[in-house]
């Protein structure tokens, strides 16, 4: 198929949401990474930044929005082009959830650093904000690939992040058992820790997106699930 | 209300029309390459293309309007409930009679618009009486959607109609032979868009009673009126099925070229 249109207004118009997609997910990117060094450095202004900066991300998701009406309005998209809209509105909705969660962290990240540290727990926490935004940044280019293969291999790598979540968790509730002291700051880690498990998902998410992009349905739900349930039984 | 919606795009699986193998020469050019497709009963199908690509050429088979080219050869087999309309014994007159046709320009005769919608049914001898024949131009009128602008002056020349309304005397004057299938070809291109929304609500109502065959270069207007897409190109039908799928995940490449604006 050749790749670009007769009017081509129409594919400047395609390319400018994608670039804003792009631009999303690295500022997302960045906020998880930046909020994740400021728990485990115990950086204040750092966290305060990501805070501040997780405006620009809404704004960037109402920008998308914006053009993506202005697009289904003025250009009557079909097929793979109707396809690129509607992802492109599900992928800036997902970035948009995973920058609140980046800017939660920072929140928690501001007040934990006013208590006394946990074990090695935020050390984990960025490994496991690392391994997300790995997942996110795949996720994001294997869009632009339009690679539904490296998008389906996404969907069954959520299951390390969802391990790396079960694991933290344990460890959270041996700080918990061990001087209830401990729960203020273990609670704001593990809710941290479930919100970078929920990017994850979202990451998931995107790559489902992609698949349906190229091949014009959603993939199955085959994908493995973390056992979450057993993990807390096991401990309790 | 969805389920509603379900329910009106379901379509009848049962062919009114099929064609096998249809192959059209005019001359030397061979023009159409082996078409195979079937017209479901009370469905609107919309054969979509750019410019000779054939769709028209295909539609003019199924009423064997190509017989009146004189260089056109048509091969294959195309049946209408399991009939061969090419059969010898098949008048053409009275197949044209059940299937109907509209054409891109509104071309009512130069008679009043009841002459106009009266033709049909006269010279095929369907009505017995002056009152039978009232009737029939009524309905057809009706089902034209433009019986309450000219129901006062039946005897005014039907040309002196505006634009839109002349294409609905058209449409009024196919439907009066009581045809099976109606085919259409490019019925809105001379029409503005309300003329044009009047028409494709006028196409949905008729489904209900009988097939259409829409010819469209509008894109827009096949996904708006039709339940089949058939996308034809360089003589070939490449794709043919429902119509939300054509228009959202189309299978073939060429497809996705031509309905998304890019060069096929």
């Amino acid at each position: 198929m050749a790749n670009t249109h007769i009017l081509s207004a129409f594919d400047r118009d395609l390319e400018a949401v994608q670039a804003h997609v792009m631009r999303m997910g690295g500022l997302v990117e960045a906020a998880l990474l930046d909020a994740a060094d400021a728990l485990d450095n115990r950086d204040q202004e750092l966290a305060q930044r990501v805070r501040a900066g997780d405006k620009a991300i809404d704004a960037l998701e109402q920008e998308i929005q914006t053009e993506c009406a202005r697009l289904i309005a003025l250009r009557s998209p079909a097929a793979g082009d109707l396809r690129t809209v509607l992802t492109v509105m599900r992928i800036a909705a997902a970035l948009e959830r995973a920058g609140d969660y980046a800017k939660n962290l920072a929140k928690r990240a501001e007040v934990l650093s006013q208590m006394s540290p946990l074990g090695a727990s935020t050390g984990s926490v960025k490994r496991m904000a690392r391994a997300v935004v790995v997942l996110l940044k795949d996720a994001l280019d294997a869009y632009i690939a339009r690679d539904a293969v490296v998008a389906e291999d996404i969907r069954q790598r959520d299951h390390d992040v969802d391990q790396m979540y079960n694991a933290l968790f344990r460890e959270l509730l041996t700080h918990m058992m061990e001087d209830p002291r401990n729960i203020t700051a273990a609670m704001h880690l593990h809710f941290i820790a479930k919100n970078i498990e929920r990017v994850g998902d979202h990451a998931t998410g995107i790559a489902e997106q992609v698949i349906y992009l190229v091949t014009g349905s959603m993939p199955g739900e085959e994908r493995p699930k973390a056992e979450v349930v057993q993990g807390m039984g096991a401990r309790t | 209300m969805n389920d509603m919606r379900l329910t009106e795009r379901t379509v009848s699986e049962k062919a009114k029309m099929s064609a096998r193998g249809v192959q059209v020469y005019y001359g030397t050019n061979h023009a159409l390459k082996n078409v195979d497709v079937d017209i479901l009963d009370k469905t609107v199908t919309a054969f979509i293309g750019p410019s000779g690509c054939g769709k028209s050429t295909f539609l003019r088979c199924l009423n064997r309007m190509n017989d009146t080219v004189a260089s056109a050869r048509v091969e294959g087999l195309i049946e209408m409930d399991g009939q061969d309309i090419y059969d010898a014994r098949v008048d053409p007159v009275q197949l044209r009679a059940k299937v109907g046709m509209v054409f891109q320009k509104p071309n009512p005769f130069p008679k009043s618009i009841y002459d106009n919608v009266a033709y049909g049914p006269k010279i095929h001898g369907l009505t017995r009486s002056k009152a039978e024949l009232d009737e029939v131009v009524e309905s057809s009128l009706r089902k034209a959607a433009l019986w309450n602008e000219v129901k006062d002056r039946l005897a005014a020349p039907g040309t002196g109609l505006s634009g839109g309304q002349q294409q609905r005397l058209c449409i009024a004057r196919a439907v009066a032979t009581s045809p099976e299938v109606l085919l259409m070809d490019e019925p809105c291109s001379a029409l503005d868009p309300i003329a044009t929304a009047q028409v494709e609500e006028l196409i949905d109502e008729l489904r209900s009673q009988f097939s259409v065959v829409i010819v469209t270069h509008s894109m827009q207007q096949a996904a708006r009126v039709s339940q089949r897409t058939a996308f034809f190109h360089l003589g070939s039908l490449v794709e043919y099925g429902e119509t939300g799928t054509i228009f959202t995940a189309p299978k073939d490449p060429r497809t996705e070229s031509y309905i998304t604006g890019r060069i096929g």
